[in-house]
């Protein structure tokens, strides 16, 4: 049973389906969909007892020739530093359906884009061949530009355009570096990642710094690193709720997945050339990320600021160059996703209710909305990295990570955090706390729906934090030999 | 009793979370009587060991460890597994502050079923208080510094959260931030501090780092950068200057609340976490040096502080400001058992002061001194227990205070004269405001009648813990001090002399295994530290007789300045020395440099966006637009000129042929254009056929 | 009595049924008459394939198959055709051809 095929491609089938619907069968697409992303979520859990915490190497393979005349294959596997990503992919993909059952007008074509884009998402974390990645890479771009675009805010045109030829400018770079990792390679010329990875000791250096910055420029844009995130906030304002979630949650994660998985291990010494300018763009994205977070008085863009800091965490991680530091990366991915995807939810929560989401407009909301105020609240300290939630343990693991190598980087960071407590205490304060704002004084607590979407998250936030062996030990072997091969 | 200590904190965890999320909100549930009872089992428990340790049933340290989850590390290049333990390690302090913490948890517990029976969110309250115990037992206990991190930064969250209970106000919501952010600001240096032993040692394991540090393979210099960094993090915590400024703030949350968190336990985290990790302490001098001045400034400043405030609270907030920069100072010059036995008496002695100060505005509704006096008619069981209260932290001989006091001064003495002498001025000055209060609230006639005529004694849920705490704040000092129980207990660690740092083995399995060989706190170092310290432990003779006559001397002050309901001797001095006044009123300007601060940050931010909106935005996207559309022009103009020449001359010729062909036809009937059709194609073929 | 039908017979009758078809398409106004006259000009060239087939190799059946073939693109022509025409007709409220002129520049 081809296991990753099957979670893979189980959205696309459900989107073929979807196509074949009539658009007034709302109730039955939303079916469809709910099907399709659920079976993807099922195989990607049924494979966790299968999955060998023991190995470090590639586990569930498929391999068939694709395009034999240019050495493309359709090869995919997982280790410990994507499987995590897999299983975060499709969950979050049903969350983010549970949160689309809001969508109104043309809910044919958004379902019919969402799981396109999981298809194109959970491809990017299994795909083991350069070429296949890329489409896997390129095939989120479109849906992710349609669902900004149709379904979006006031200026979603805009931002969906910014996005999309932003992203895409990058990756063009990309697939640069990635034809010339391939002509690179000895004969027969191939774009296996783990083949490739075997000849970088024939590379000279120059070649290496070269498709290396290549690489990195589709991934930065992505993760988003300084100077190349300012693309997000404006996606993410515009982006409907589920989009915003999808995007924080797994997105993002991409770039980072990316620079360990194909820097790392296909230009090792170009990335170590390239690590003093990464932890100075990791401290300016956590430092500068948080600064402009204070700055906002939208929360949307707020949260949307917090995750460039938070990103920044894992590339401090990522540049600290240890197994604690890319444990931390890893760790920080999951914790993010989780986290700032509930953030994303709950304030389309309170948009939905208020059609606004100035902070300095709300004011004694904790009286009227408990609920709603005590999962922010969690949301809020769980992504200041209050430890005992997810939040801590990623970012204590990048930050013990880093600071090994990076002692005054890691030093300065630490003032993120504490500007990342600044701007969420304060918001915490003028939404929630003080005296209550008579204009929202019917407003009302969250739906059941709101709830099965948050409510997942908050668990496993709580579940991470106390108890992080679960996830660590997918990761740790596979992170154990990153480094000493 | 001891291997069930790690259910000490669970306990009360599990019963916050009972409360919160198992009962319904209602002022008069017996919600309240789950986190008690939870609190006495953890008292029973904790006192079992206390008395086990004291009567050296059990030996201490004890510590057990389990699994918690493991990571890929590496240090030094290799990479290997790190398995986070987490676990309970019990030494004497541990051991004492269990009972002083759940002690006084239980005290304030039962002394909130009357003080809040009426407030709508009840049982939050006492979840909440539950959920602050047992994170402030988790530290206690706690045999892996990150853990207790994360214990402390709990503490951090549930004092943010006792602060601002009463949200609806702006005072609260405004205290409670600032407790959280100067906190925060103190927990980065603790932050770096772990960091960096990690770094070092590959261990967060207390017994492993202790070890560590005996073998010698930590240089002066980097034990000073960890300990500054701990050092950091309790001043913020234990509120030490110039962080000290959230705490009188602090006192916006419940009174008992106030009382547990801010005056008797977690404020007293600080100087345990320090008294913790002692021995990375006692390998960097310089660090302690640094400690004992900030105990010292800190101890004058808010003691000064205290002279001149009204609000009842925030003088006791300030002294316990004061006193905890004396249990620092006392760390700081090596009084590491006077510095402890200091912190467990002013428990006692400071929870009493709070929930007596509490009964007062409970019966009174007003926190300003002025208002009262002469309430010792009307409060009469408050008015003897504070009276208590005030004689141990003025340190009248007999009661605890004197003689953890006393121990403090004796130590100090022995180790820096100039700190000594402002120490012993603080201490005349603890003396004097505190009598000042006990004026000011009780003696001589009422000031505000109505007030006085509404006020009436406390019901018993409040008086009996007052009574109880009142108990001990006079004969705990006696009892721990009694056959040198204190220095047993509380015994200063060791560490070998230094080594010249080596090769450490940074793998963390090896350091264990030498840690089975030596417990850290061995019996016999504690043996050795006994005799050393015994001699430190006494103030010269002629000192410590002076000494109670001066501080007599400063309550007969007080009471000269503040006696009758005008105190106009007091008011002449105030105008008098009217800059001396203001600056103390304004809390030393510190408070105005922190929202300073707060602006400069939001300005910062400010600047911050207005670069990523205008600079980064602009060149790195709108820049990249540019380029590419200067590119396409390009190409445009290149197509226009040439390319586009021919097609277009090609379009030209057939949309001219069309124009001049479309005369013919009636346009748009198919029928007609079929017709042509038919036509030419018969002609076609009619040619082709004939040729 | 009487002769064997050649080759030219079925061409004649095939060539007859053509132009019907072609005068039928150019002169009905009818829609539906010009698809009618559509399909007799595809029956026309089917007569031809299976006669071809027939008189020059009649060993095989390949023309046959081929005139099959006609018909089924002939009956998905006709279905399309006629879903086009209830969508004009819908539309614009008319069968007759000459109406139709969106065509217009």
């Amino acid at each position: 049973m081809n296991m990753l095929t099957v979670v893979t491609f189980a959205p696309l089938l459900g989107a073929l389906i979807i196509l074949c619907l009539p658009k007034e069968k709302v109730k039955a697409i939303q079916t469809v969909a709910f099907i399709f992303a659920g079976i993807s979520m099922i195989a990607s859990l049924a494979m966790l007892p299968g999955f060998d915490r023991g190995t470090p190497d590639m586990q569930f393979i498929e391999r068939y020739a694709w395009i034999p005349s240019f050495g493309v294959q359709y090869f995919m596997g997982v280790d410990g530093l994507s499987f995590p990503l897999v299983l975060l992919t499709t969950f979050m993909c049903v969350i983010g359906l549970i949160a689309s059952l809001g969508i109104e007008n043309r809910v044919k074509e958004y379902f019919f884009w969402f799981l396109v884009l999981e298809v194109g998402m959970i491809g990017v974390f299994c795909a083991l061949d350069l070429i296949l990645f890329y489409v896997f890479w390129e095939l989120t771009l479109v849906p992710m530009y349609f669902l900004i675009g149709v379904w979006g805010g006031p200026r979603k045109e805009f931002a969906a355009i910014k996005f999309f030829l932003y992203t895409l400018t990058g990756s063009v770079f990309m697939l640069l570096a990635i034809l010339a990792l391939y002509f690179a390679g000895t004969a027969p010329h191939t774009f296996d990642m783990l083949e490739l990875a075997k000849m970088t000791g024939g590379w000279s250096k120059n070649f290496q710094i070269l498709v290396f910055l290549g690489l990195y420029f589709g991934m930065a844009i992505k993760i988003p690193a300084f100077p190349f995130h300012t693309w997000l906030p404006l996606a993410h304002v515009e982006a409907p709720t589920p989009i915003s979630v999808i995007l924080a949650a797994v997105l993002l994660k991409m770039g980072v997945y990316g620079l360990l998985r194909i820097c790392l291990s296909l230009t090792p010494v170009g990335f170590q050339w390239f690590l003093p300018a990464l932890v100075v763009i990791a401290v300016i994205n956590i430092v500068y990320g948080a600064l402009c977070a204070m700055a906002q008085t939208d929360m949307k863009k707020m949260v949307a600021y917090s995750s460039v800091n938070h990103m920044g965490y894992c590339l401090l991680g990522i540049a600290g160059m240890t197994t604690a530091g890319f444990t931390g990366a890893v760790f920080q991915m999951l914790s993010h996703g989780i986290i700032t995807g509930a953030l994303f939810l709950l304030v389309g929560v309170i948009y939905d209710r208020a059609h606004t989401r100035d902070i300095s407009a709300f004011g004694g909301l904790a009286v009227k909305l408990p609920v709603f105020a005590g999962l922010m609240s969690l949301t809020a300290f769980a992504s200041l990295g209050l430890p005992g939630l997810a939040g801590f343990i990623g970012e204590f693991l990048c930050f013990l990570g880093a600071f090994q190598t990076w002692k005054l980087a890691a030093a300065i960071s630490v003032l993120g955090i504490i500007a990342t407590a600044a701007f969420f205490l304060r918001m915490l304060q003028k939404v929630f706390l003080g005296k209550l704002n008579e204009k929202w004084a019917d407003l009302p607590d969250m739906t059941t729906r709101e709830l099965v979407s948050v409510v997942p998250l908050a668990i496993l936030t709580v579940l991470f934090g106390v108890y992080p062996k679960w996830p660590l030990d997918l990761m740790n072997k596979t992170i154990e030999h990153m480094l000493g091969k | 009793m001891i291997e069930h200590a790690y259910l000490i904190p669970l306990i009360p965890f599990a019963a916050s979370l009972i409360m919160m999320f198992g009962a319904k909100e209602d002022p008069h549930s017996p919600v309240a009587w789950i986190g008690i009872g939870a609190m006495t089992i953890c008292l029973g428990l904790s006192v079992s060991i206390l008395a086990a340790a004291a009567g050296g049933q059990i030996p201490l340290p004890y510590e057990h460890n389990w699994h918690w989850f493991s990571f890929a590390a590496s240090i030094g290049g290799k990479s290997f597994l790190y398995d986070m333990p987490i676990g309970v390690l019990i030494d004497g302090p541990a051991a004492v502050l269990l009972v002083v913490v759940t002690l006084v948890s239980l005290m304030v517990q039962i002394y909130s079923v009357a003080y809040m029976h009426e407030d709508t969110r009840y049982k939050r309250y006492f979840a909440f208080v539950s959920f602050f115990t047992a994170s402030m037992l988790g530290l206690v206990v706690s045999s892996n510094i990150l853990v207790g991190f994360m214990s402390w930064e709990l503490m951090g969250l549930s004092s943010y959260l006792l602060i601002g209970f009463w949200f609806e106000k702006d005072g609260p919501t405004e205290a409670q931030k600032k407790a959280f952010m100067t906190t925060k600001l103190g927990d980065s240096g603790l932050y770096l501090a772990l960091l960096f032993i990690f770094a070092k040692v590959g261990s967060f394991q207390i017994t492993q780092i202790h070890q560590f540090i005996n073998n010698g393979y930590m240089t002066g210099t980097v034990a000073t950068v960890i300990a500054i960094g701990i050092l950091f993090g309790a001043m913020g915590k234990s509120a030490q200057f110039p962080l000290f400024i959230w705490l009188p703030d602090a006192m916006e949350g419940p009174t008992p609340g106030s009382a547990l968190i801010h005056a008797a336990t977690m404020v007293a985290a600080g100087i345990f976490v320090v008294a913790r990790l002692y021995f990375i302490f006692l390998a960097a001098p310089d660090a302690m040096l640094v400690a004992a001045w900030i105990g010292c400034i800190t101890a004058f400043m808010a003691a000064a502080m205290a002279l001149v405030s009204y609000d009842i609270k925030r003088v006791l907030a300030f002294s316990t400001v004061s006193q905890l920069g004396f249990m620092m100072c006392a760390l700081g010059v090596g009084g590491y058992t006077s510095g402890l036995f200091h912190l467990t008496t002013h428990a006692f002695f400071k929870a009493l002061l709070f929930l007596g100060a509490g009964s007062v505005i409970h019966s009174v509704h007003t926190n300003d001194m002025r208002l009262m006096g002469g309430l010792s008619k009307k409060m009469p069981i408050t008015f003897v227990t504070m009276g208590a209260a005030i004689l141990a932290i003025a340190g009248i001989p007999g009661t605890s205070g004197y003689y953890s006091k006393d121990m403090i001064l004796a130590n100090i003495y022995y180790a820096n004269q100039p700190i000594f002498w402002i120490m012993l001025g603080t201490a005349l000055m603890t003396a004097f405001y505190m009598s000042r209060l006990f004026i000011l609230t009780f003696w001589g006639d009422d000031r505000d009648h109505e007030k006085h005529h509404h006020a009436h004694e406390s019901p018993f849920l409040i008086t009996g813990p007052l009574v109880l705490l009142a108990f001990l704040s006079l004969v705990s000092g006696y009892m721990l001090n009694r056959d040198d129980l204190v220095y047993r207990l509380l015994a200063k660690p060791t560490i070998s002399a230094q080594a010249p740092a080596g090769h450490a083995p940074v793998h963390a399995e090896a350091a264990s295994a030498d840690a089975h060989a030596a417990p850290a706190l061995s019996a016999a170092a504690a043996e050795h530290a006994e005799g050393g310290a015994h001699h430190e432990g006494h103030l010269p003779h002629w000192l410590h007789l002076a000494l109670p006559f001066l501080v007599l001397g400063s309550i007969g002050l007080a009471f000269t300045l503040y006696k009758g309901p005008r105190y106009a001797l007091a008011d002449g001095l105030k105008s008098t020395f009217a800059p001396a006044f203001h600056l103390l009123d304004r809390r030393w300007f510190l408070d105005d440099a922190f929202d300073l601060l707060v602006v400069f940050c939001d300005k910062v931010a400010a600047v911050a966006f207005w670069i990523d909106a205008n600079v980064v935005d602009r060149v790195f996207v709108d820049g990249w637009g540019l380029l590419t559309r200067v590119f396409a022009e390009i190409s445009n103009l290149i197509d226009a000129l040439f390319v586009d020449r021919t097609v277009d001359g090609f379009g030209g010729l057939s949309l001219d042929l069309g124009v001049g062909l479309r005369g013919l036809v009636k346009e748009g009937q198919v029928q007609e254009y079929l017709m042509y059709v038919a036509i030419a194609f018969s002609l076609a073929a009619t040619l082709i056929l004939t040729r | 009595m009487t002769a064997p039908l050649t080759l030219s017979h079925y061409m004649i009758v095939a060539g007859l049924l053509f132009l019907i078809g072609v005068f039928g398409a150019l002169t009905r106004r009818n829609i539906i008459g010009i698809l009618m006259s559509i399909e007799l000009m595809f029956n026309a060239a089917n007569i031809n394939l299976v006669a071809f087939d027939r008189f020059l190799h009649p060993e095989g059946v390949t023309g046959q198959a081929l005139a099959l073939f006609v018909m089924t693109v002939a009956a998905a022509e006709i279905v399309v055709g006629l879903a086009l025409l209830l969508a004009i007709y819908r539309g614009t409220d008319t069968v007759y051809a000459e109406d139709f002129n969106l065509l217009k520049g």
